[in-house]
Parts: structure tokens; sequence; C-alpha cells
């Protein structure tokens, strides 16, 4: 057991070091940052902005940084275990002793961290637009909690999607094909949302009810309680991402192609 | 004679449009606040009349009393339209309006109470005069060093941590 654990952590350690010293993990989150810039400077050099806009545009920023953050993550787990057999690392990792279960967690953690580092890096932007409002722990610890729930769905649909595919090519195009999907419900117009099946829809998919919480809980100052049914979905999809890692583990394979 | 007088009379009451026949009063005229906190006031609808008033709907406005200074009410309050359920005759109903300040200056308030249906004339309560002080909640002055420093010491810690690593591998 002893042995066990610390293979997954060794695992880890090494994919945080790849990921961060020498990985895409820098450059992107510098993108990340860029992004935010931008949406930061516009907003605040607003001068018509009026108290309500601000607390809007802090939960704009606040629904900008998760969709972005979830994206990264969904980037990394999906390149995780395709990426390693598409430049024939792939059979090396499975030829050590580390189960493949803890193969995928060690990667699955390193997949995480990309989120962490987002939220971290989100923390200024949302100081500066929230600060003067009174807002800015509610709406850190609300993206945070809501953003950790959505990571680690993608986390885990990354690394199935990972693990079947035949190529990289094939699962970063599967996954940012249900990423899509998943965002799709929330750039429905108001009126759509508001019938049983709009309802259903939004309060199923984890992100429009994450966000639609988020936005609650920053624009209308409701109580974390207020709204907490619409936590439903976000904490269902991340018990599937859990689950979903470890399948993950159970159908990785030297060659992959389940889905081909 | 006696007949036709109350066939007259009820005639009248029955065809009398409920215009007039409520009354509009608000709890408070003056409101001094600052931009983003909530007040609330009660708004109290009179039926002043014999007859039961139903079907009335009661809406919150609100205006700016500074040319120039655009307001949009439904930041103001989440719920502007209220159904009334009937008021008994020379009975009354309270509303209770949870407003939020959104916008500084000069605000006038008032609530307007009429049939849901038909022609009939509007009963408009007395204004409610508010004045927002501002609060800086924004110093966008201080955004530059933010949006471009942050980014600028994300790329400077990339840059680095490669230089680093590429001086290792060469020395190793």
């Amino acid at each position: 057991m002893t042995e066990r654990r610390g293979s997954w952590l060794v695992v880890a350690e090494q994919e945080l070091r790849d990921l961060w010293l020498a990985g895409r993990g820098l450059p992107l989150t510098l993108a990340f940052t860029l992004v935010l810039s931008v949406m930061t400077y516009l907003t605040a050099t607003n001068t018509a902005l009026n108290f309500l806009e601000q607390r809007e545009s802090v939960n704009l920023t606040l629904q900008v940084a998760v969709a972005v953050g979830a994206l990264l993550v969904l980037l990394g787990s999906a390149d995780a275990l395709s990426g390693e057999r598409e430049r024939g690392t792939l059979e090396s990792l499975l030829l050590s002793p580390a189960s493949r279960l803890d193969l995928v967690a060690g990667k699955a953690l390193a997949a995480l961290s990309i989120w962490l580092v987002a939220v971290l890096a989100a923390v200024p932007y949302v100081w500066f637009l929230g600060h003067g409002v009174g807002l800015v722990a509610v709406a850190v610890a609300g993206g945070l909690v809501v953003g950790t729930l959505l990571a680690v769905f993608l986390m885990g649909l990354g690394l199935v999607v990972s693990a079947l595919s035949g190529s990289n090519r094939l699962s970063l195009s599967v996954c940012l094909f249900v990423l899509l999907a998943l965002f799709a419900p929330t750039q429905l117009p108001g009126g759509a949302g508001q019938g049983w099946v709009g309802e259903l829809i939004q309060r199923g998919d984890p992100m429009s009810s994450g966000l639609h919480y988020l936005g609650k809980l920053v624009v209308d100052a409701h109580s974390t309680g207020q709204d907490i049914a619409w936590l439903l979905a976000p904490v269902v999809a991340a018990a599937v991402g859990i689950l979903a890692t470890v399948a993950a583990a159970r159908f990785l394979t030297l060659r992959g192609g389940t889905l081909s | 004679m006696k007949r036709v007088a109350v066939l007259l009379a009820t005639i009248a009451l029955v065809g009398a449009d409920d215009a007039g026949a409520a009354t509009v009063d608000l709890n408070r005229t003056h409101v001094a606040t600052r931009i983003g906190h909530d007040f609330t006031f009660t708004s109290t609808i009179r039926n002043t009349s014999d007859q039961p008033l139903s079907g009335l709907v009661a809406h919150l406005n609100v205006l700016s009393s500074d040319p120039g200074t655009y307001v949009d009410p439904e930041d103001w309050s989440a719920h502007r339209t209220r159904y009334l359920s009937t008021v008994p005759p020379h009975g009354t109903t309270a509303i209770s309006w949870q407003v939020k300040a959104v916008n500084t200056g000069s605000i006038t308030i008032y609530v307007a109470v009429l049939p849901r249906q038909g022609s009939d004339s509007v009963d408009v309560s007395q204004p409610l005069r508010l004045e927002v002080q501002e609060r800086r909640t924004l110093n966008s002055g201080g955004v530059v060093p933010l949006v471009l420093g942050f980014p600028a010491l994300v790329a400077a810690l990339s840059v680095g941590t490669r230089l680093r690593r590429r001086r290792r591998t060469m020395g190793g």
C-alpha cells in the first residue's frame, strides 16, 4: 500500500516538473493572464460603469477565469496519455513499477495543478475589480469551489478520452467538441431557459449550472446556501470525473484506438 | 319611482370603473443613501370606494432628475411589477419594495397602480426623492501596472525557468 502511494506521488512530481519547469504550464498561464488583463483594462477604464455593472464585471472576469481555466485542464488531460503514446514514451511508462492507476492519478494531479495556478492568477484581477464593492472573498471562494468541481470533471473526461483515443489529435478534437457542447447552454438567450426543458438543460449541464450559481452569488449578492441546488450538477459531474479517471486507468493500453 | 332610483344606482355602481377608487401612499418621501446600498419603502393602496377592487397592478418606476443620467429601472429592483389581490371596500393593501441604489445623483421613484385591463386612469403615488452619493469603487488609474505587470511577471518567470533549464542541460 505504501509502495503504491509512493508511486503516484513520484509520477505526480515528475509530471508537475515536466509541466511547470519544461512544459506548457507557464506559457499557458501567460496566455491566461493576457486574456484577463485585456478584460480588466476594458472594464476598469469604462467610466460609465455603475455599481451593478461593476459586480457584473467581477462576475464576467470570474466566469472567464473558470471557463478558460477549465479549458486548460481539459487540454492538459486530453494530451496526457495519447500524447505519451504519440511521442513513443508510453511504453516505458507502462513498463515502470507504477500501476496504471498510479500513472493516471499522477497525470490527473498535474492537470489539476493548471486550474489551481489559474485561480491564483485570477485573484489580482478579481481583487482589482471587486475590492471597492467588497466582493473579493465571496468571488474567489465561489470561483474556487465551482471551478474545482468543473476542473475535476473535465480532468476525468480528458483522461478517459485520451486513454481511448488512437491519436492525440482525435483526443483533443473530441474533448473540445464536448466542452463546446457543454458551454452551449450558457449562451442561450434569457427567455430560452424559462420553460421546464430550458431549466432542465441549465440545471443538468454542469457548466451552465455552475456559472449560474456564481452569477447569483456575485451579481445578486445571494447567500452561499440560497442557490445551492444549482451546484448539484457540478458535484455529480466531479464524481463522474473521478470515476472516469479510474476508468482511464482501466482502459489504458499501449496502442489505444478504441476511439478511432 | 323608488324602483327606478334603485335601478339607476345599481347601474351606476356596476358601471363604475376603478379610476379614482384607489389612492397610493408611500411611507417615505425622501431617502439619502450611497451607491450600492439597499433600502426599502412601503406603498399603501387604499380602496376609497364601496366596492371591492380587483385586477389591479402596482408598478415601480425609477427616473433620474438630472438630464443626461441614464437609469435602467431593472437594475434598481428585480421585482417592479406586483399583481394585487382584491382590495375590500375602504380597505388597504401594503406592498414592500426593495431597491438598490445603482446610479448617483437625484433620483425619483414612484408607484403607479392601474387595472390589468381597460382604459381606466392610473393612480400614482407622491414621488420618493432620492439623493444618492457617489462612492469610489474602482480606481481605474491603477489598472495599467496590473494588466501589464502581471503578465510580464509570468513571462519573465517562464523565460527564466527555460533559460535555467537550458543552462543546466548544457552544463550537465
